[in-house]
């Protein structure tokens, strides 16, 4: 029987960038806090976000084969821009709108086909639907940081159940339909989805993975598909309300409307200065030592990654500044600690936030810029501002303080292309 | 001696960031999901532990005339 860690023998904090990497960087600090199976009350028992050693490498280097690079660009280049293009116009219906579920709509999008889980991106009601699943998958994914850890329980076990039904069965019989005719050299003519999905289905029956439990495999997607759409729509927002703030604000959101370059440079700073996770835990599974301090055995670790971020011998005299434009040595990611490090960082920081920019800006055709940075380009070019009227909310539900639930804006169409 | 390179097939993970920063020296080997030394011969060694120190698994290790540059975990 598994445990649930709530008490440690002692707890150590680390707020500097290179103590923190190299916390992330230790093979002995586990993201497992909760040890006990899925029945037990481990609701995210088993899924890659906090499996550790050998099983976690396993499934990471199946699942990474969708986030290649001719992937990558796939997505960015093929798919999303018609979709984000329609969606945009479909969704911004009024002068006033609330921009957080609009940016959860244009992300769960390919974060559903990335995960995959078929669905009619034309359709919105299947689209919020999704969208609902997500909101509680993130809730259940932050279960360390939530105010009432009991009923966000009871709330994803019940999503599970219906999630599998409606969406994972219908999506998984498709896939396995076509890997079946593959198998026996009968492909139809119909070309296997790049997804998530389909490679833990083909690879199911490897041991290593752990994955003959079903519960697991729906799990799994319900991960990535949650990953994929929550991060995504949070930095959108944050973005967004930095640069509503900052001085300079209209400049920003012309210069972001204007260069793809820069409104990647835009959401790289806004991670970098608004962690997802501000305060990532990890628990040690050994006795083991981190920048010189004794950690024992089940001694939990804070990693202060909002302190990290702001480290001036690395960000500069000013890190508490929003400034794309900002030098940073290349040996330093622009978003610093905030798609994590090591072993368990972000597989979809990529897809989220593109390749890294590098100083002299010269980027090639095969670079990456992320779908954030697209949709952040897209809502520029439609004039976004803040809404007087209306007053932005946080989601009180967690202590992540970077997390938002509504954020109200006015369009004003004034972009024209130079 | 010269440098050399190695990749743990074990650690790695198949992320590919090696690829990205130093395409002439490693290239992905699709059955394994891992990434394999091409030619760290005509990389800068400089280069070479810029990516073994991104290496989300530590699983790269770089030499220089027996002197380790970069171990693996």
């Amino acid at each position: 029987m598994g445990e649930l860690l709530t008490r440690f023998p002692a707890t150590v904090v680390l707020d500097r960038y290179e103590e923190i990497r190299e916390a992330l960087f230790n093979p002995d600090l586990s993201r497992t806090f909760d040890s006990r199976s899925y029945a037990e009350g481990n609701i995210r028992d088993g899924v890659v976000s906090i499996s550790h050693g050998q099983v976690h490498r396993a499934r990471r280097r199946i699942e990474n084969t969708q986030f290649r690079p001719d992937v990558l660009r796939l997505y960015e280049r093929d798919l999303f821009p018609a979709v984000l293009d329609q969606l945009l116009d479909e969704l911004i219906d009024a002068p006033s709108i609330d921009l957080f579920p609009v940016a959860e709509l244009l992300s769960v999008v390919l974060a559903a086909r990335r995960a995959g889980i078929d669905v009619d991106e034309h359709d919105l009601g299947q689209l919020r639907e999704l969208v609902h699943y997500v909101d509680v998958f993130s809730q259940g994914s932050a279960i360390l940081d939530a105010r009432d850890p009991e009923a966000v329980r009871r709330l994803v076990v019940e999503a599970y159940g219906a999630f599998e039904r409606d969406w994972v069965t219908p999506s998984r019989e498709r896939r396995e339909a076509l890997l079946a005719r593959r198998r026996n050299g009968n492909g139809g003519g119909e070309e296997l989805p790049h997804d998530i999905l389909t490679v833990l289905l083909e690879h199911r029956a490897d041991p290593q993975l752990e994955l003959g439990d079903e519960g697991r495999l729906v799990r799994e997607v319900a991960t990535y598909l949650q990953g994929g759409t929550h991060t995504s729509a949070q930095t959108l927002v944050n973005a967004l309300d930095i640069m509503f703030a900052h001085p300079a604000s209209s400049d920003l959101v012309r210069r972001c409307a204007d260069d793809l370059l820069f409104s990647q440079r835009a959401v790289h700073e806004t991670l970098r200065l608004r962690p997802t996770t501000p305060r990532i835990r990890r628990r040690a599974v050994a006795d083991t030592t981190v920048a010189g301090r004794a950690i024992p055995r089940d001694g939990l670790v804070i990693l202060d990654a909002m302190a990290g971020n702001r480290d001036p011998e690395l960000f500069g005299p000013s890190p508490d500044e929003f400034d794309p434009d900002r030098a940073i040595d290349p040996s330093v990611a622009r978003w610093g600690l905030s798609f994590g490090a090591g072993a368990h960082q972000c597989p979809g920081r990529s897809v989220g936030g593109g390749f890294p920019v590098p100083p002299d800006g010269a980027v090639g055709d095969e670079h990456v810029y992320g779908l954030v940075a697209v949709e952040l380009q897209e809502v520029c070019r439609r004039g976004v501002g803040p809404d007087p009227a209306g007053t932005p909310e946080r989601d009180t539900r967690t202590e992540r303080f970077t997390r938002w639930a509504h954020y109200p804006v006015r369009f004003e169409r004034w972009w024209q292309p130079g | 001696m010269g440098v050399e390179v190695t990749v743990d097939a074990d650690l790695c993970i198949g992320s590919g960031d090696c690829i990205r920063l130093v395409p002439g020296a490693f290239r992905m080997d699709d059955d394994r999901g891992v990434s394999i030394v091409l030619d760290a011969a005509s990389v800068e060694p400089g280069l070479l532990v810029l990516a073994a120190r991104g290496c989300p698994t530590q699983a790269i290790r770089v030499t220089r005339d027996g002197e380790v540059l970069h171990a693996s975990n």
